[in-house]
């Protein structure tokens, strides 16, 4: 716990200097208009880094956690089991879109996580995306991400 | 102003609006605002800009009786989603997730649901009142708020909210920082140059809170919860209209939260260019601050509820006044209701009160009865909503993440969205085990630009130099509220080691006094 603890703030502290270098591209003082567009960006910036390494300091001089794991055993599998197929789901936005990449995330979930019966299954991941699409599709005029294969099953193309 | 002449034309509105016609289009415009509130990425702007054509084919007083409807029952429908499953329906709910979901966790959803609608009604209501007895002299004196009065109300925003979590106060102040940073991405408005964009196009149009806020919360909720084990504990919730009534029997407890959560909501709506989002988060964090119970927010408590709910509900309202009397938005929303009102063929502004009389007072009188009706509706359903809560994890989880992802794409359209979603979840996740607090990331995400704008904006009216804030009585005073509240977890830390360890985190209202 406490060396992810460090290697965070670390990371956050890298991160504010990069941060500090792109707000530093623009004009960071006093211009024709008043403070540059910089100007909020940097000084911005540099407070997030030095409250970066404020934390750093604090995390290193403390013996919070130590020896503690960051994650209870089993947990790292039941995390990906959920973010994977989320981010699975993006990924394949192009093809799928959203309708067809969610009743597969719910058919794969309530089946294989939640060993649900396959009745109740079938009505889930096919219902909630069906009822998604009238709402947003139909009745709102939203267009949503669907996906070349449902583009090409609704439109032909 | 005469108050018999106001409340003789009060009656007269009640009557307009209490027509059949008008009466049905408010249910309509409610029970439309409640779905769409409920569903993340349908806010109350982009449901009154789509319902706009519609209203062509109304009497001008029908068509804005119903864009009001859908406002109202927008606020009233953004609370379900976060204190069912910490995804902010609409962004002025952000602040009720912070105490409402652990209430939903703790088994009490209908508690929590009953706290929300009830306080967002105590809100409107009074606002209303106000609103009916004093818009004009009120719009004038919003016009006094310059940008120096405006950085001086947001750094007290800032100041509270970091004040918030009783973590580290570093790690909030780092985390409010972090927020402002993400909110600087894309154009500047002033000088129109892409900022923080690292080369990137798509980051151009900035970064949403919306999507971050999802982010964080919905998807870094499900992450915390399935590292427990699979399963979000709501099944003891009690589904009976008992909730209701032992919730209203709290509320006298309140009353104080309620006074000032409703006076700060409708001024912060009166005031242009704010809105519902900003004055939920300040009535939260002032509360923390104020109540005596301000230690246990954030951990399930009632008036954590409260607090936003009035105050996003008093601003909804108050967004209105302005826009009516002057023909000045307070609010997006009312931005998009504006331009409503050219097309209709009507000029807002003072003379509207003289010109269109059955317009004006119809629309208030509407507030008075869409209101109740609202009310009414959303607790009748609270039973039905607190259910919601005992679906399964293995079913709740894809869908929560389904409603995510549609919630985060609606924003802007683009996939990029999406995976700034999937980032922050992750990073939100990270975030929350290592006890960084993300309520003063979305806060000063959302309030970002407009702290940046009257930032800049006071630096040019004192030619550069930072003495204005203190030159202004308003401004200063507001500073120095902000600096004593900010100093106050620091001197709270200061004194609890000086005494040698466990002093109970109290917020005594020393700030501003």
């Amino acid at each position: 716990m406490r060396q992810a603890a460090l290697g965070f703030a670390g990371l956050l502290v890298v991160a504010g200097i990069v941060f500090m270098r792109e707000a530093a591209r623009l004009p960071t003082g006093w211009t024709a208009s008043g403070p540059g567009p910089g100007f909020f960006p940097f000084w911005l910036a540099t407070g997030f880094t030095l409250a970066g390494l404020a934390v750093l300091v604090r995390t290193w001089s403390s013996n919070h956690g130590q020896g503690e794991p960051f994650l209870p055993g089993g947990a790292w599998k039941r995390i990906l089991v959920v973010f994977l197929p989320m981010v699975g789901v993006v990924a394949f936005l192009h093809y799928l879109g959203i309708y067809l990449g969610g009743l597969l995330y719910l058919l794969g979930y309530t089946r294989l996580v939640g060993r649900h019966p396959w009745p109740l299954v079938l009505a889930v991941s096919v219902g909630v995306p069906l009822a998604l699409f009238l709402v947003f599709e139909r009745w709102f005029l939203m267009p949503m991400p669907k996906g070349l294969v449902l583009e090409s099953l609704l439109y032909g193309r | 102003m005469d108050p018999v002449r106001t409340f003789h034309d009060l009656l007269y509105g009640l009557a307009v609006a209490a027509s059949p016609e008008n009466l049905m289009v408010a249910v309509v415009g409610l029970l439309l605002g409640t779905a769409i509130g409920v569903l993340p990425g349908l806010g109350g702007t982009n449901g009154v800009a789509l319902l706009l054509p519609l209203t062509f084919h109304l009497k001008p007083t029908a068509a804005i009786i119903l864009l009001a409807s859908v406002y109202w029952g927008a606020i009233f429908g953004g609370a379900i989603t976060s204190i069912l499953f910490r995804i902010p329906g609409e962004p002025w709910s952000v602040a009720t997730m912070f105490d409402g979901y652990p209430l939903a966790k703790q088994g009490k959803p209908g508690v929590a649901l009953t706290a929300a609608f009830t306080s967002s009604f105590i809100g409107a209501f009074v606002a209303i009142v106000l609103f009916t007895f004093f818009a004009p002299p009120l719009a004038e004196l919003a016009l006094k708020f310059g940008p120096p009065e405006n950085f001086a109300v947001l750094l007290l925003a800032f100041a509270t909210i970091a004040g918030l979590e009783s973590g580290d106060p570093v790690k909030a102040v780092l985390m409010t920082f972090l927020g402002l940073l993400l909110a600087t991405v894309g154009f500047d408005i002033v000088s129109g140059s892409p900022r923080m964009t690292f080369g990137s196009v798509a980051l151009q149009s900035g970064v949403n809170f919306v999507i971050i806020a999802i982010g964080v919360f919905g998807l870094g909720e499900i992450l915390l919860t399935v590292e427990e084990a699979l399963r979000i504990e709501g099944l003891r919730a009690r589904l009976s209209f008992r909730d209701v009534w032992e919730t209203w029997k709290m509320f006298p407890r309140y009353v104080w939260t309620i006074i000032r959560s409703t006076l700060l909501g409708f001024w912060i709506g009166v005031l242009p260019g704010t809105g519902a989002t900003p004055a939920s988060f300040m009535s939260y964090g002032i509360a923390r601050q104020f109540s005596p119970r301000g230690s246990r927010f954030g951990t399930g408590e009632v008036e954590g509820v409260v607090a936003p709910e009035t105050a996003a509900h008093a601003a909804g309202v108050g967004a209105l006044l302005p826009m009516v009397t002057l023909g000045i938005p307070g609010s997006p929303t009312a931005a998009v209701m504006l331009a409503g009102f050219f097309i209709w063929g009507l000029n807002p502004g003072p003379l509207l009160f003289q010109e269109n009389r059955e317009f004006v007072w119809g629309l208030i009188g509407s507030m008075y009865l869409a209101n109740v009706i609202g009310v009414l509706i959303v607790l009748t359903l609270v039973p039905a909503f607190a259910a919601i809560v005992r679906i399964p994890f293995a079913i709740l989880a894809p869908l929560i993440t389904i409603l995510c992802s549609i919630g985060a794409y609606a924003v802007n359209n683009q996939v990029l969205d999406l995976w700034i979603m999937l980032g922050s979840g992750l990073a939100g996740y990270l975030f929350k085990k290592l006890g960084y607090p993300l309520a003063p990331l979305v806060v000063a995400l959302v309030l970002g630009d407009m702290t940046e704008q009257a930032f800049r904006q006071s630096l040019i009216m004192g030619q550069g130099s930072p003495a204005i804030f203190f030159t202004r009585p308003i401004a200063a005073f507001f500073l120095a509220a902000a600096i004593a509240v900010f100093l106050l977890p620091f001197a709270r830390n200061v004194v609890r080691r000086a005494r040698g360890g466990a002093v109970p985190a109290e917020a005594p209202g020393a700030a501003g006094s």
